[in-house]
């Protein structure tokens, strides 16, 4: 119960003093709590707005998403005089934007045939293939990757848990092993923790995590007895569109072109992107100039599904500061009373509806600020994930794995939604996917990680 | 009056004007997507689309778009599931699974969906 109070303290966020962000690169006015009632209305307007009033949401939701945003912007501009907070959160935009549309575009320059026929096995071993490839791709660049020949493989018998499973584990939870899987990750890998730490402490927690889903999966789509024996199947698998396979290594090579790892990259500071986000632009532009025609005609390649992710979270980014900052400062002044349980909850429930990558790093320092550690210090991130791994397992666990809890926990999620109905397939609304899928399958299993790994830490 | 094997047969073109949208033959409407639609209510409620057989033609009114040639985009293409009029509606064979591409001056690339083309019934 006591557990149960803190961390819906967390989430209430209750507070307005001053406060360090980050570790203390900027001292900031908290914002009120009333200013996170942008961000509410923006969740709620993305849950019932393909609901309640399609046509409306569908003609002015960049608008909506701009405008609610803006809302934060003047009020830290003008109520708060807080413009570093806002320039973080640019940089932090752009680059959550440039990845994705980089590997969205080059992605869909690659045409991958699977023509065999489908069975649960099958599917299982593409959701398991898919897992273990985000951990090299980015969840991302595998969903971006898989997720039409996973359709056409199984277009006699598709239904939406196919793609929800898909969601589950190509787009968010296989990614939890290595820092270019999931962004929170290579934040904290650009604070300090060593690249292999997450392998090494976040295994025997995956795989067991995957498994069990995968037979979760395995036994609902045994059920699933539409069969289709008109057509005959030659059992191969075609690629096409390889030269792209260049573009995507160019872009998993540039996530590490950062000053912060190689210190002979250039800053290209006080401007808030780098030389990373120009490369990733520049392979938008040439991925998409040099594709072969048709492949995307295949592909039905469009950038509307990347036009909605840069809108609807160019007003997340924007309207979650407030939250962020609150729960920063609470998870710092709670710091001292908050256990392992509290934090693996908090970043994973918050990582649900926020972006986990911010959510991620607030708990990080708040766990560094516990036990005396100083998240500025790269020697301070590195000993503390020596010293405590527990804590730091906990959090990386949470932030990658409840990214799947709703449709905007994670990127790639909305991007997989859209082209699946582009593909025709009826996708669950907003509340659908968490009260049919995210809430009963994906709870369960995460409580049951908590039972064995965190209950009573 | 041309039958849906005539018209894929021939290239024969269908037209688009706005959102109104006209098949060089004549057809029951089951689903359509554009874009992320997936249309299925062709009632004179739909507020996303409703269809009209006439002779020869069949029309179709996105309610949603002002204009086609705006919303889909090069590489997009507007599928439709369609069952041939006079042919049986309850008959899963006769469902046709067909495409149509926007092109310039009004004219519309009707073609049968391939294997490549991801579309879900």
């Amino acid at each position: 119960m006591n557990t149960l109070l803190k961390i819906f303290s967390l989430i209430l966020l209750f507070s307005s003093s001053i406060f360090a962000s980050e570790g203390g690169h900027h001292t900031a006015v908290l914002p009120e709590v009333y200013m996170i009632a942008p961000f509410i209305l923006l969740l709620l307007m993305i849950a019932t707005g393909p609901l309640f009033y399609h046509h409306f949401w569908e003609k002015h939701y960049p608008k909506i998403a701009v405008f609610l945003g803006l809302i934060t912007v003047v009020y830290y501009l003008i109520v708060l005089g807080d413009y570093v907070s806002l320039m973080h959160t640019l940089a932090e935009y752009l680059s959550f934007i440039a990845l994705l549309a980089s590997l969205f575009v080059a992605s869909g320059g690659i045409l991958i045939k699977v023509d065999k026929k489908s069975t649960p096995m099958l599917n299982v071993l593409i959701l398991l293939f898919g897992s273990i490839i985000a951990n090299i791709i980015g969840t991302t660049g595998a969903s971006m990757l898989l997720i039409r020949p996973f359709i056409k493989v199984n277009q006699g018998r598709i239904k939406p848990y196919h793609v929800i499973f898909f969601i589950f584990l190509v787009s968010n939870i296989g990614g939890a092993l290595t820092p270019i899987g999931d962004p929170p990750l290579f934040l904290g890998f650009l604070k300090g923790i060593e690249f292999f730490w997450f392998i090494q402490h976040v295994w025997y927690i995956w795989l067991p995590t995957v498994i069990l889903l995968l037979i979760i999966f395995y036994f609902i789509d045994s059920r699933n007895k539409v069969e289709d024996n008109s057509k005959e199947y030659s059992g191969k698998i075609h690629v096409s569109g390889t030269k792209n396979f260049i573009f995507l290594l160019i872009i998993l090579i540039s996530v590490f072109i950062d000053p912060a790892v190689m210190s002979w990259v250039p800053s290209l500071a006080p401007l808030p992107f780098g030389i990373r986000e120009i490369i990733m632009f520049s392979i938008v532009y040439l991925s998409y100039k040099t594709a072969d025609k048709e492949i995307l005609r295949a592909n039905e390649f469009d950038f509307e599904p990347i036009k909605e992710v840069a809108y609807l979270f160019v007003g997340i980014f924007a309207t979650m500061i407030p939250a962020l900052q609150l729960i920063a400062y609470e998870a710092n002044v709670l710091g001292d009373k908050l256990n392992v349980s509290i934090f693996y909850w908090a970043t994973g429930i918050l990582s649900g509806f926020l972006d986990n990558a911010p959510t991620y790093l607030n708990f990080l320092s708040a766990e560094l600020g516990k036990f005396g550690f100083d998240i500025s210090f790269k020697e301070n991130v590195h000993q503390f994930a020596i010293e405590y791994p527990i804590y730091l397992q906990a959090i990386s666990v949470a932030a990658v794995f409840f990214g799947a809890l709703s449709y905007i926990g994670n990127g790639p999620n909305f991007m997989v939604k859209s082209i699946c109905e582009r593909a025709g397939i009826k996708m669950p609304s907003f509340f659908a996917y968490m009260a049919k899928y995210s809430i009963p399958i994906l709870i369960p299993v995460f409580t049951l990680v908590w039972l064995i790994f965190y209950f009573g830490k | 009056m041309r039958t849906l094997d005539h018209v894929l047969k021939n290239s024969v073109i269908g037209l688009h004007y706005g959102n109104r949208v006209i098949l060089p033959f004549e057809c029951e409407l089951l689903k359509i997507v554009v874009d992320s639609s997936i249309i299925t209510d062709f009632s004179s409620m739909s507020e996303d689309a409703e269809y009209v057989i006439n002779d020869g033609f069949t029309e179709i009114y996105f309610h949603s778009f002002e204009s086609l040639e705006e919303k889909v985009t090069q590489y997009e293409n507007i599928k439709l599931v369609i069952v041939e009029k006079g042919k049986d509606l309850f008959d899963f064979e006769n469902h046709r699974k067909i495409c149509l591409s926007v092109k310039e001056n009004h004219k519309l690339q009707i073609k049968e969906i391939d294997d490549e083309t991801l579309f879900v019934e």
